[in-house]
């Protein structure tokens, strides 16, 4: 197992680059220094970005290295993500950066507001930072290998609160502590193995994540009905058109931590579009469950539209 | 989530999905690509490709693209179960002076990819050859 030299490769990398400076560089054509971005990966492989900010699709991490840079360089994007549900409007936006096809960082925030029942005009928001290391295997070179490309990844959240409460007639309630949950951080851990089986133009990807986040964190960490993390499953399953263009299915078992949330697994059917390497779009059908139902008295699947829009090289 | 629920999800429904994609019995991938006019046509294609792709054709600078276009349609015409020997080298040692790394390897899949599609050959089929192809990135790239 290689992994544990790269991080240091990694350091020595940059360290040489930086050390020898500008005037070494200047002799290498781009693709010879790994701080140049090569933008070499195939389309639609650098993934799209889940509601976590992970390279994946719209609500699964794939194990893939977000980015379009190489084994041999690096890659980044920014990613806007909105998701208009019933009763709810989910925004999310973030960063990430993906290095030596082995290391993912991701910055995200979401912004959960609710548009409909009595609690319109709500809002809750929360910060996630991500890290995913590829541990084994290559996703697509390797299909002479039943072995999947296998990621490990780690993702720390933290619920920034409850606004404009006292404009729904419910002034002081500031945090999802006060709905009963145990913690407004937590940290999710999860294993992903992607296979893309280029001979039937498949992509088939599996998570068990270890968590106690409440609809994704934004109804906080552990609850009432459950302190602790459980581990749930995830998949996706897309159907690969063309070069660019893929449509899918998702899958994302949620705990059930809440009394004061009915909460159910999302799904979602995805169409995923890579422009160019430097722009993609995915659209989707999503359904998150019911949400809050106990309290919106509205017991109805949060099912809408979700839109996504990713930038980078 | 109980485990027999992860079964099912985990290995069942992959499994059931999978089966979906078996070939089309009897026919090989070189017949169903259109055989040697389809093939050839696509090499042509390719090697304009990639002697028009600034990121890897200095990489072919001093190739004889005769020969190159004969090899490949061999190689492919072999690998897709079509009536060829494939009369070059291997591929570590014929790749090994380029120092190709990764970019420049998925640029000639790309290049490929494309050159399939300008002979008519259809994604999915264009994929069943990529399948073929894709494990010589062990081999090819040596950078």
């Amino acid at each position: 197992m290689r992994l544990p030299r790269l991080p240091v490769g990694l350091v020595v990398f940059v360290l040489c680059n930086v050390l020898c400076g500008h005037a070494a560089l200047a002799q290498l054509a781009p693709y010879e220094s790994v701080l140049a971005p090569d933008s070499g990966k195939l389309p639609l492989t650098a993934g799209f970005n889940d509601v976590d900010g992970a390279g994946g699709a719209g609500l699964v991490p794939w194990a893939l290295i977000t980015g379009y840079g190489t084994a041999d360089s690096w890659g980044a994007n920014a990613h806007y993500t909105a998701v208009q549900l019933r009763d709810f409007r989910l925004r999310s936006y973030g960063v990430a950066v993906g290095a030596l096809d082995r290391i993912e960082i991701s910055a995200t925030r979401d912004v959960f507001d609710v548009t409909g029942t009595a609690l319109n005009g709500l809002s809750v928001a929360q910060h996630i930072y991500g890290l995913k290391v590829r541990v084994y295997g290559d996703a697509v070179y390797d299909q002479d290998s039943w072995a999947p490309q296998t990621a490990v990844g780690v993702e720390y959240k933290k619920n920034s609160g409850i606004s404009d409460s006292a404009a729904v007639g419910l002034p002081g309630l500031v945090s999802p502590t006060q709905l009963g949950a145990a913690s407004d951080t937590g940290t999710d851990w999860y294993v992903s193995a992607t296979k893309v089986y280029l001979a039937q133009s498949l992509l088939v990807n599996a998570v068990l994540r270890y968590t106690k986040a409440n609809e994704f964190g934004l109804l906080g960490f552990g609850g009432d009905r459950s302190r602790n993390r459980s581990v749930e499953f995830e998949a996706t399953v897309a159907y690969i058109l063309t070069r660019k263009f893929a449509v899918g299915v998702e899958y994302r078992d949620k705990p059930h931590n809440l009394g004061v949330d009915n909460e159910r697994a999302a799904w979602d059917a995805f169409a995923a579009w890579t422009i160019s390497r430097n722009i993609s779009i995915v659209g989707a059908f999503v359904s998150l469950g019911s949400i809050l139902a106990p309290v919106t008295q509205q017991s109805r699947d949060q099912n809408g539209a979700y839109l996504s829009l990713q930038v980078g090289f | 989530m109980n485990a027999c629920g992860l079964f099912i999800r985990l290995v069942a429904v992959p499994s059931l999905l999978l089966m979906g994609g078996v070939a089309h019995a009897g026919k090989t991938l070189y017949e169903a690509m259109g055989g040697e006019t389809v093939l050839r046509s696509a090499v042509a294609h390719f090697a304009d490709n990639v002697v028009a792709d600034d990121r890897i054709n200095f990489t072919f600078a001093e190739a004889n693209m005769d020969k190159f276009r004969q090899l490949l349609f061999e190689q492919f015409c072999n690998l897709s179960g079509g009536p060829c020997q494939y009369t070059g080298r291997d591929m570590r040692s014929s790749h090994v002076k380029l120092h190709i790394n990764n970019a420049e390897f998925n640029a000639l899949a790309e290049d490929l990819y494309i050159g399939l599609g300008q002979a008519g050959v259809p994604y999915r089929l264009q994929n069943k050859l990529m399948a073929l192809l894709a494990p010589m990135q062990h081999e090819i790239v040596t950078k």
